[in-house]
């Protein structure tokens, strides 16, 4: 199944229109906690009509601080009392040294990280009495780095036993970047924790530098790589199209919905084919 | 447990570069991309507070205004995890300060503090009511809408543009402000402070409108005249009508 990340933007539109169906919809619970009135009742109409999934934006796991407990107990209420599917978050941080960035900020790859971060997503799957799903992240430039980025993301992985999140834009993005195959990192990554895959649109600003801005459609090589993880994946995972700017009308989501839905289905029913 | 200095140090450098705009040399950082970090973090911080405060960010100059945004990023450590609800926190940081600002808009915090109370009203949880949209003006206990906010400004940011306000406005106004149960959209009275005392009244729980005017007479010493209770009844039935008064009590 492929749902939609539920914007503001377009709430009323896709809750009237007869043509658009995304499978499930998705929020980040910052957006929604502690909020009434007007948003809140397009909000409960959606929880009607679709399975939710949230992906959280300032959990901060990545950063130096204490965790904010009384934050993540919000969570925790939103998530049973939406009967949210997933809780995914980010491999960054937002916050640091006591003030929110309101945006992802890449963690230095370090052995100190990996323990640290691995750590608090522990402590936050035991609070919230679940696993989560961490997405790896676009990043524009390395910070301190001890470790290759795989090698940082599949050790946090393996030490937090937490779920992965696999943004296949991301992993496009940052091959670009910094110069390396975005397939051999998808064959190194550990198939059997992918929980959930994202998929969006980019922008390339400079010769060197792709901006993950998810404001456009998704390009080709993006959907090959979709199609080269799906080979690899070889078993159905929900599947989300992020669109946050830029929104087109919804009958253009919908066509990438159906082409993200067919890629999958021609892996989906060729599983002999999946594994190379 | 936390990290340990080293990684703990270089996280707080590109945070503190995000907030300030002032980079020191970070182990590993191209600096030519990360530059990207710090206009994402201010351009959303940016989008938010204009976005919270159209009216204020028409009033100043792009100047002004930018060397507020910055001004308050760099030195305010923002404590909300949720964005929308940050812009809050420049209000609350102007408020205790000495500012240039504040001494060139002498109502530049009533102006932010009115565009925020229509943010947080518009956003804000759903504050549950007993009540009855039938019932009979003349017998019926009229039951007050909970999502409302009272207010007293020394200027009538709510009735004047920005830019024509003078010193010459200063004095007391009052209003009330409230969320249309159906719609959700936030509405706006202007007060007198006779009426404000009725709304406070109303605040304690319903009453009928008989009951409430002469409450209200009482309060201000006023001997009840036709032209009070014309007026009076006139107000209520205007506020049945946008719903601040949100209906009667349920009988049952």
């Amino acid at each position: 199944m492929v749902g939609i990340g539920f914007r503001k933007d377009f709430a009323t539109t896709l809750l009237q229109s007869p043509s658009f169906n995304p499978a499930f919809i998705e929020v980040a619970p910052e957006n929604w906690i502690g909020v009434g009135g007007y948003w809140k009742k397009l909000f409960n109409q959606a929880l009607e009509k679709y399975p939710l999934y949230t992906h959280g934006l300032s959990l901060s796991v990545g950063s130096p601080d204490e965790l904010d407990l009384n934050f993540l107990q919000k969570v925790k209420t939103f998530l049973r009392d939406t009967n949210a599917q997933i809780y995914s978050e980010h491999l960054s941080y937002s916050k640091c040294d006591n003030a929110h960035l309101y945006d992802l900020l890449p963690i230095p790859f370090t052995t100190e990280a990996v323990r640290h971060v691995s750590r608090r997503i522990r402590q936050v799957q035991d609070f919230l009495e679940r696993k989560i799903a961490i997405e790896i992240v676009s990043y524009y430039t390395p910070v301190a780095p001890e470790l290759t980025e795989i090698a940082f993301i599949n050790a946090i992985l393996e030490e937090a036993g937490c779920n992965l999140l696999l943004d296949v834009n991301n992993v496009y993005v940052n091959g670009f970047n910094h110069q390396y195959d975005a397939k051999a990192f998808i064959d190194q990554l550990p198939m059997d924790k992918v929980a959930y895959i994202h998929m969006a649109g980019h922008e390339k600003v400079s010769d060197d530098l792709i901006i993950d801005t998810h404001g456009e459609a998704i390009i080709d090589p993006v959907y090959d790589l979709f199609a080269y993880t799906m080979q690899r994946l070889d078993r159905d995972v929900p599947v989300l199209l992020e669109r946050d700017f830029n929104i087109p009308e919804l009958d253009e989501l919908q066509q990438e919905i159906n082409r993200l839905q067919q890629i999958k289905n021609v892996h989906l029913k060729n599983p002999r084919y999946a594994t190379a | 447990m936390q990290l340990p200095e080293t990684t703990h140090q270089h996280q707080s450098a590109l945070a503190d570069y995000c907030r300030t705009g002032k980079y020191s040399a970070i182990p590993g950082v191209r600096e030519q991309h990360v530059t990207q970090y710090r206009r994402l973090v201010y351009n959303v911080v940016d989008d938010m507070l204009q976005s919270a405060y159209p009216l204020t960010h028409h009033l100043l100059t792009t100047r002004e205004w930018n060397a507020l945004v910055q001004e308050f990023f760099s030195n305010h450590p923002c404590q909300s995890p949720q964005v929308w609800y940050m812009p809050k926190e420049l209000y609350e940081y102007l408020s205790p300060k000495e500012h240039k600002l504040k001494n060139k808009y002498p109502f530049l915090l009533e102006l932010l503090w009115l565009e925020w109370l229509e943010v947080e009203l518009f956003m804000m949880e759903d504050r549950p009511a007993a009540y009855t949209t039938i019932g009979d003006l003349s017998t019926d206990e009229l039951v007050l809408n909970p999502e409302h906010h009272l207010q007293q400004f020394q200027y009538p940011v709510h009735l004047k543009t920005a830019k024509q306000l003078t010193p010459a406005d200063k004095g007391d106004y009052f209003l009330v402000l409230f969320r249309k149960p159906d719609s959700g959209e936030v509405n706006f009275m202007n007060l007198s402070p006779a009426l404000v005392a009725m709304l406070e009244i109303l605040q304690e729980g319903p009453q009928t409108m008989d009951a409430l005017i002469r409450q209200c007479c009482a309060a201000w010493q006023l001997q009840l005249s036709p032209e009070i209770q014309a007026a009076a009844h006139a107000f209520i039935t205007q506020s049945l009508d946008n719903r601040l008064i949100i209906g009667f009590k349920s009988k049952h």
